[in-house]
């Protein structure tokens, strides 16, 4: 039971502490980027978009259609 | 008062200020369609069973949709920057990193009940179709904005 906690509890933070780069990020001055802006600056190339497309596509692939 | 008669942005053309006026009293009527049309491509894309053709084609051709207009042109609402910085990113990369270590491990585990992956996490909820049908309608406006930024 403990483990499992610890487990849901270890997803939870990192995805919290994702929410608060991004605030951080959108602060004036920041030197962290934005989810938006770093997402913009790897997809410059076209390799850049294909790769995050296709990370999008597994994405909707492994939590919708199976 | 005399202050009526002044114009207040002398350096526009009257018409100007009305045209501007009846754009935005415009019926937003193409956004709503568009909408209404996602929705319910979600809600008959949820209703498919996994693991058929069916749930496999609505998965992919939104993905065709976007891959061609990525494919075609580049984001060009809000410019790509030229730079970001290294440091500043690394956070991102860190907390990325261990979200996939944390996935990868419950995973080796195959994701039994004490240490569940993700998705085994999220799976039980995705069987209820307005939450599934929530999270496609989240997917594809991602999808939308990572081509449209």
């Amino acid at each position: 039971m403990v483990t499992r906690v610890l487990t849901i509890a270890g997803f939870a933070a990192i995805i919290l502490a994702l929410f608060v780069l991004e605030f951080l990020g959108r602060r004036k001055g920041s030197r962290i980027p934005t989810l938006g802006e770093w997402l913009g600056y790897v997809m410059r190339p076209r390799a850049g978009r294909l790769l995050i497309l296709l990370g999008w596509l597994w994405l909707g692939w492994h939590y919708f259609s199976r | 008062m005399a202050a009526d008669d002044v114009p207040r942005w002398p350096d526009r053309p009257p018409g100007r200020i009305r045209v501007r006026v009846r754009a935005r009293g415009r019926p937003p009527g193409r956004k709503v369609l568009i909408g209404a049309g996602l929705v319910a491509y979600s809600w008959i894309a949820a209703g498919t069973v996994p693991f058929t053709r069916n749930a496999l084609l609505a998965v992919l051709l939104p993905g065709a949709v976007v891959a061609a207009l990525a494919y075609g042109r580049p984001a060009r609402r809000i410019p790509s920057p030229e730079r970001i910085d290294v440091a500043g990113f690394s956070y991102w990369a860190v907390c990325i990193i261990a979200l996939v270590e944390w996935e990868a491990a419950a995973f080796r585990d195959n994701s039994l009940w004490w240490h569940p992956s993700l998705t085994a996490l999220i799976d039980p909820m995705l069987d209820v179709r307005p939450v599934k049908a929530a999270g496609i309608l989240v997917w594809l406006l991602s999808g939308w904005a990572l081509v449209r930024r």
